[in-house]
């Protein structure tokens, strides 16, 4: 049955906005930037995590040759402390899973910050590390790269007054939904492809690399890592339906990155005040407060989590209509 | 505001209402309580200089902006809503750019089917705009490797899209060359009676040849409105220039009782203003007035039906554009 005998509908307008969006940025080639300013990101740091995991694979060949402590230091290389901790057995024929199982090496006290309970904790620990590592880099990059890139969506509109010819068609909530729902589609795609690269540079370098254990845990933690872009792409698209040009709405979109970060700064650093109950429930309207849930092990954790995120998103998004809504293109 | 139609169009017949418009930028006020009717059916023409308020006024009959008091009323479902409006009223924005990287095809598919208009529909809605605007064979380029007046015709071909039962085109013909320029106007003119179609432009000649009602803005008001005949006098007033030898005033009053006829001696020029009535229309009134002149050995060197719309406005006094004091000027609107 045709959409047409129902006549415009706001989803159908939401759908051919994103489509257009998406689109655009294909032929204007900003989507093949943004890709690249992800992967090459995404490149750097798995590129650097692996070589650290190559010399886990050394260290299990000739642990008492190699040793890395705490700090990732070498024993008897300047700065290096007495009795550093030493790899934990790692799963047989995987040497580089002892980065995680290894209770003193960095990037365990890192991944094992986030979570407290041992259900959790056993859950990570059957991860492939190189997943984990790019969950993490998501988790604090990620944010920053959605405030550069997809803040100017609807700005860019406003500045060439290209928003004119569509408010004649379909409403500004259409416009400004379907806009951001395009630049979702196009970071759940590059997130998606900067964990495969991650993976891909682990297989080319580690010789106990699993496909299998990395795509599992990648289908595991790709969707936590794109619910938890959700908000940000719900604060960037605020500011860039309340800007009147592409770098303003950047600018601003940074500011209430910043603005995010202090709140649930605040609300560590205020925990024992009288205050505490109103940084609380600040805290609570940003996403950071909700990343230590998505390391959980049962969906039934992470699910409402994940759905909390995609409302805080769309409450952003409803805010910044509230004020689109009345301003002038 | 000088209406000199007799009748404004009642509710019902107009295409477009503003009543009490005002809208500042800041200090700068753009309208100052602009009323503006606009018959359903008509070619409609929006005069003025520039900073006079035309492309404000399109923008908030367009929802664009907000005005800051005052009503508007487009077919009679109130302010513009893109739910009640929708493929009903369409506009040509003035210095709107289009997606540079799309294709001329794939910007007007994206904006028709936004309109409403079904897969099956746009395919052939696209091919019959680019053969209107002469387009057809850039049909595949992108948007950004058009000229800046192929650009005004995609401009243009969009607002014709579908069916609209309103369209308003600012500066429609602004960086065309004559020959795209003539052919547009052609087109619009086509259209009367068709749709309600809105034009602003500072170019007096093409709206007095396109368009059949006019409004003359300045300082944010309309300062006179009505039908194009009306205002410029073309079924009121004859002008005729003589030569050198009698003036056969008398004559000729004697032959046209109740016409009110002014001589001016220095332009040669005698000015004659009548009502039309049922059965004698401005061509017999002019040939009444010709024939007494001629017998009585008036030497003619021409005659003209009213005045040009320029003439018209460049002759309004002084006191017909309201005096303010705020101040009141351009804005990007």
């Amino acid at each position: 049955m045709s959409l047409a005998m129902f006549g415009p509908t706001p989803a159908r307008d939401i759908g051919l906005v994103a489509g257009f969006e998406l689109r655009e940025m294909l032929r204007s080639r900003r989507a093949i930037a943004v890709l690249a300013l992800y992967l090459l990101a995404a490149a750097f740091f798995a590129y650097l995590f692996v070589s650290v995991l190559e010399r886990v694979q050394e260290a299990a060949k000739n642990p008492a040759a190699f040793l890395i402590n705490a700090r990732g230091e070498a024993p008897g290389r300047p700065g290096a402390r007495r009795g550093g901790p030493v790899f934990a057995p790692a799963p047989p024929g995987k040497p580089s899973q002892g980065i995680l199982t290894s209770r003193g090496s960095p990037f365990n006290a890192l991944i094992f910050s986030q979570v407290a309970e041992p259900e959790a904790r056993d859950f990570l620990e059957k991860q492939s590390p190189v997943v984990l590592f790019f969950t993490l880099t998501s988790f604090i990059f990620v944010p920053l790269l959605i405030m550069i890139t997809a803040a100017e969506t609807v700005a860019q509109e406003h500045q060439s007054r290209g928003a004119r010819f569509v408010a004649m068609r379909t409403g500004r909530s259409e416009f400004a939904l379907g806009k951001t729902l395009g630049q979702g589609a196009l970071l759940g795609v590059v997130t998606l492809m900067s964990g495969v690269t991650g993976l891909a540079i682990a297989a080319w370098k580690l010789s106990d690399f699993s496909w299998g254990t990395g795509l599992e845990s990648l289908v595991i933690f790709w969707p936590r890592v794109a619910a938890y872009c959700l908000p940000f792409l719900g604060v960037a698209a605020f500011c860039s339906m309340n800007s009147a040009s592409a770098m303003s709405a950047r600018v601003f979109s940074l500011l209430g990155l910043t603005a995010l970060w202090l709140a649930h700064h605040a609300a560590e650093l205020y925990a024992d005040s009288a205050f505490a109950p109103f940084f609380n429930t600040l805290d609570f309207l940003t996403p950071y407060a909700h990343q230590d849930d998505l390391w959980r092990a049962s969906w039934s954790a992470v699910g409402p989590q994940m759905l909390l995120l995609a409302g805080l998103a769309l409450g952003y998004v409803c805010v910044g209509l509230l004020f689109y809504r009345r301003r002038d293109l | 505001m000088s209406v000199i139609a007799a009748d404004p169009p009642s509710p019902s017949d107009a295409a477009l209402r503003l009543s009490a418009v005002h809208k500042n930028y800041g200090r700068i006020r753009a309208l100052d309580g602009l009323d503006l009717v606009v018959p359903r059916g008509s070619v409609f023409g929006l005069v003025g200089p520039n900073g006079a308020g035309k492309t404000t006024t399109f923008s908030i009959a367009c929802g664009w902006l907000r005005a800051d008091r005052g009503e508007v009323d487009l077919l009679d479902g109130g302010a513009f809503d893109p739910a009640r409006h929708r493929g009903r009223v369409t506009a040509l924005p003035q210095d709107s750019a289009l997606g540079r990287d799309m294709t001329v095809v794939d910007q007007l598919t994206y904006l028709g089917r936004l309109q409403g208009l079904d897969r099956r529909a746009i395919r052939g809605e696209v091919a019959r705009i680019l053969d209107l605007v002469q387009l057809t064979d850039r049909a595949g380029d992108r948007v950004r490797t058009l000229s800046h007046g192929m650009l005004r015709r995609v401009g243009i071909g969009q607002a014709f899209l579908g069916d609209p039962e309103l369209v308003l085109l600012d500066e429609p013909t602004n960086g065309l060359d004559p020959r795209q320029a003539h052919s547009i106007r052609e087109f619009v003119a086509a259209q009367r009676g068709t749709r309600t179609i809105v034009i602003s432009s500072h170019n007096l000649h093409e709206i007095e040849t396109v368009c059949d009602h006019v409004a003359l803005i300045d300082r944010g008001r309309v300062v006179m409105a009505g039908p194009i005949s009306v205002v410029t006098g073309r079924d009121g007033e004859i002008r005729i220039m003589l030569a050198d030898g009698p003036v056969p005033l008398a004559e000729m009053r004697a032959a046209l009782p109740g016409e009110r006829a002014e001589w001016d001696e220095a332009t040669r020029t005698l000015t004659l203003r009548f009502q039309e009535k049922p059965g004698r229309a401005a061509e017999d009134v002019t040939g009444v007035a010709l024939r007494a002149l001629l017998d009585a050995g008036a030497r003619i060197s021409s005659v003209a039906r009213g005045q040009s719309l320029e003439r018209r406005y460049l002759d309004l006094p002084a006191a017909a554009v309201p005096p303010s004091g705020a101040e009141v000027g351009a804005h990007p609107a």
